[in-house]
């Protein structure tokens, strides 16, 4: 992969790491790297400059040989690293570090001696090309993956540990407990024995004392059984008695309700379906269900937007915002199959796909922060390639290149404080509705002609912006503010004109002219007394 | 301030560059899940009467999830749709010539579409299969195709300044810096620990980058060093759905969330929130800033409103 050789950020970055003089700075920082790669424009600064990290790199290479990392995507596997922070190179380094028998997901591009001769990047494009991520929420997949297997042969052991352990307190209870517990049965005995024996009675036999505790035993039983049976009994008439009382309510609702009806038939109302129901619920004590459907708030499981089968932007949320009760609904019906019924057919192809766009009446407009920028590089050469891109489309680099460097002292485009710009603007646009002013760009210089009133018909401000063909040209080789060097290009000229004509400018695609003039046609006032021009 | 309801939730709202009056609404049926969709294109009323006037709308098969305006060409409009196509409408024309191209070569939805500002002669489109295409209107196929990221791509972004770099915010929590000259991404900066919805260049900083994520918070980042970022936004309450720099003020950004806010921040400042506006009643999903109009603010959302209005006016008053 190439990175950028050329102007170091190094110097840059000291000094601009608050964007706070960003406007300077950018120009110094422009300045440095256009000046230093006169070849390449590339902006340096949009690659990572840093060297190789070598601790990452063990640690991503320690992370890879995992066997259970080898068993996942490559896909997957760099976009762990990226997330952890290395860059592009750390990553193509540990991938070439790490001896890899790839599994049969991969396609192509394998090699057996471990040393990946084509570069990474072919690894993890091939096989990125082949694959696609299967499971829906891919980031982290690897580190689930791991953390799930863990859990299965966690789990497994866990039973059999637990299996083994109750199998041993089982054991340890039949051999322990139990001996134990037979002794201390003897003994008592033994004991009543030892007892019964000081006594010096004639030995009861034991059959006469258990028959005697038998019939001890029986007797209680039987006292037992009498108390339980006259619970029941008495259980039963408490429940003949409640059955009687209900009857006997019951009866007496009824009566009040034929009452009531009568009444109410007397009376001609008739609403008697509300009442019965308001009846009813007194009868049987209902209460009210919950006529709001419970609104799943939060709940719901946000992957299965099943026909965009499973790529909504919520799926690892902190915080799931409550979405509308009818977004929930439809999601509903389709995880059902049913489909939302206000679908239409739509043919929405094109009716005849070579057809060509209409004439372009308009001619681009620069961008506010364009201006600023031809604003502040007016005071210091103008080198970067890069601003007049912005303002002219179709630029060959080289060119503009030679041409405004040898243009340092533009005196016109001289520096004009933007804040108060700024806050002429939000005045102005403050106090006016948006449409009236069709020229409240930022004007940035210091001579500030009047501006071009505010355009009471819309209409009339695309007609004057309307390209005339007419022959611009002379009338601007006329015009020329300053006496630049007579090979100066149309492209300079535009420049000029950019800034002098408050913004309104007339970029054809194809045409070289700018038809600025038609601003001053429109008798706006200018007063080019430095300049010379001649408002027509 | 005017208001326009629209038939379907809306997704994205763009002005033109072209016309300060004007501004194109993405809207999908049933909240994009599944369903047609339709572009709209509306005029400001010049007269402050609170009813914004549709200009055109097209009907697609499928949700419209984004749009673009052409740089080069006042009546041109990509339209980022669900089934994965482009398709590009021209205002012009009448309705039964458009749309006038449709490119099908995504295999998921597309998410994002952007004009490139500098070179005005291409757009990106991002989409949920992984990739980022680059497109020019002539051609019937993509020029080039960027598959890095490991998961859906939100958004793709084109730097201001420099016409052959963008950014582009990724599900895989990554945000990745590129440049079509290079085969690959230049930079690769873990952004947030949740997925990237969205990211936008600062206009007036080249080098200055901002995104919004599910972790509801906005970063802003230094890609010079991008380690850590320059400055954290906290205060939506959600997921932040979208976020836009300002094109007037190098630090004003407005940003939207499912928590049914827009916001304004200047991340220079210690109290970095200076607005907040709450006019929808749903998820605010789309807002723009207008590029020829200083202050002037549009949004949409799923409550199917668009509201336009002036920073420190209330979007709700009539």
């Amino acid at each position: 992969m190439a990175t950028q050789s050329g102007a170091p950020p190094n110097p840059t970055d000291g000094d601009t790491q608050k964007p706070e003089l960003a406007q300077q700075t950018n120009q110094d920082q422009q300045e440095s790297r256009a000046e230093a790669p006169k070849q390449s424009i590339t902006p340096s600064v949009f690659v990572n400059s840093e060297p190789m990290r070598e601790e990452q790199v063990q640690n991503a290479v320690k992370f890879l040989s995992h066997p259970k990392v080898r068993g996942s995507p490559v896909i997957y596997r760099r976009s762990f690293l990226e997330k952890k922070g290395l860059t592009k190179e750390e990553i193509d380094e540990a991938f070439r570090r790490v001896p890899d028998p790839q599994p049969s997901a991969q396609a192509g591009n394998v090699n057996q001696d471990g040393q990946v001769k084509s570069s990474s990047n072919n690894q993890s494009q091939a096989p990125v090309q082949t694959l696609q991520p299967v499971v829906a929420t891919p980031t982290g997949a690897m580190g689930t993956l791991m953390r799930y297997q863990f859990h299965w042969s966690h789990a497994i052991l866990a039973v059999g540990l637990l299996a083994v352990s109750g199998a041993g307190t089982a054991v340890l209870v039949k051999k322990a407990i139990v001996p134990r517990l037979k002794s201390w049965i003897r003994k008592i005995v033994s004991e009543e024995e030892n007892d019964l024996a000081e006594k010096g009675g004639s030995k009861p036999s034991l059959a006469e004392e258990a028959a005697a505790a038998a019939k001890a035993a029986a007797a209680a039983a039987a006292d037992v059984a009498k108390v339980s049976q006259e619970m029941l009994q008495s259980r039963n008439e408490e429940r003949r008695n409640f059955e009687e009382f209900t009857n006997l309510l019951d009866v007496q609702v009824q009566e009040m309700k034929s009452m009531t009806n009568a009444i109410r038939k007397l009376e001609g109302q008739t609403s008697a379906q509300g009442r019965s129901s308001f009846i009813d619920q007194e009868d049987h004590k209902v209460t009210i269900s919950s006529s709001q459907q419970p609104y799943v708030n939060g709940k719901a499981d946000y992957d299965l937007r099943s026909v965009r089968s499973s790529s909504p932007p919520k799926t690892a949320e902190p915080s799931i915002a409550p979405h509308p009760k009818s977004y929930m609904d439809i999601l509903a019906m389709i995880q059902r199959g049913e489909r939302p019924p206000n679908i239409k057919e739509i043919n929405d192809l094109p009716p005849n796909p070579n057809q060509q766009p209409s004439n372009s009446r308009l001619a681009p407009r620069a961008k506010p922060w364009e201006y600023s920028q031809a604003q502040n590089m007016s005071g210091q050469a103008l080198q970067s390639p890069l601003n007049v891109e912005g303002l002219i489309s179709n630029v060959q680099d080289n060119g503009i290149n030679s041409q405004l460097n040898g243009d340092n002292s533009v005196p016109w485009w001289a520096r004009k404080n933007v804040k108060i710009t700024e806050i002429e603007n939000e005045d102005e646009l403050k106090a006016g509705s948006y449409t009236s002013q069709t020229s409240e760009k930022p004007v940035q210089r210091t001579w500030v002609p009047p501006r071009p009133p505010p355009v009471a018909m819309p209409e009339a401000a695309e007609a004057i912006r309307r390209p005339k063909s007419s022959v611009q040209k002379e009338q601007l080789a006329d015009d020329q503010p300053i006496a630049h060097p007579s090979n100066v290009t149309d492209d300079l000229q535009r420049i000029t004109k950019i800034s002098e004509s408050g913004g309104d400018v007339e970029i054809n695609g194809g045409s070289s002219v700018l038809n600025s003039t038609e601003i001053h046609e429109h008798g706006n006032g200018f007063e080019r007394s430095e300049t010379g021009i001649e408002s027509v | 301030m005017p208001v326009f309801k629209t038939p379907f939730n809306g997704y994205s709202v763009k002005f033109s560059p072209f016309y300060e009056s004007r501004l194109a609404v993405a809207t999908s049926q049933n909240f994009g899940i599944l369903g047609n969709g339709r572009l709209h294109v509306l005029d400001l009323p010049s007269s402050p009467t609170p009813q914004i006037s549709e200009l055109a709308s097209f009907e697609t098969a499928d949700g419209v999830y984004d749009l673009a305006w052409s740089e080069s060409h006042e009546s041109l409009l990509v339209a980022a749709v669900a089934d994965g196509s482009l398709k590009i409408y021209d205002l012009a024309l009448p309705a039964s010539s458009n749309p006038i191209r449709s490119f099908h070569e995504h295999t998921r939805e597309v998410h994002s579409a952007d004009y490139n500002p500098v070179r005005r002669d291409s757009f990106l489109s991002s989409s949920w299969d992984d990739t980022v295409k680059l497109w020019t209107i002539d051609r019937p196929t993509s020029v080039r195709t960027f598959k890095e990221h490991a998961y859906c791509v939100y958004s793709a972004v084109w730097n201001p300044r420099h016409g052959d770099v963008f950014a582009s915010a990724s599900g895989d929590c990554t945000l990745r810096v590129w440049d079509v000259r290079e085969p690959g991404s230049t930079m690769i900066i873990p952004a947030h620990e949740f997925e990237v919805l969205s990211c936008d260049w600062n206009k007036y900083d080249d080098c200055c980058i901002a995104t919004a994520s599910v972790d509801k918070t906005i970063k802003v980042w230094d890609v010079r060093s991008y380690r850590v970022p320059v400055s954290v936004l906290n205060g939506h309450g959600y997921a932040v759905r979208k976020v836009k720099f300002s094109p007037h003020r190098q630090s004003l950004m407005v940003s939207c969330s499912y928590d049914m806010t827009v916001c304004l921040w200047d991340y220079m400042v210690e109290d970095a929130l200076v607005g907040r506006y709450d006019h929808h009643t749903e998820f605010a999903v789309g807002v723009d800033m207008s590029v020829l109009v200083e202050g002037l603010l549009a949004s949409t959302g799923w409550d199917e409103l668009v509201y336009v209005w002036q920073h420190g006016t209330d979007p709700r008053a009539s």
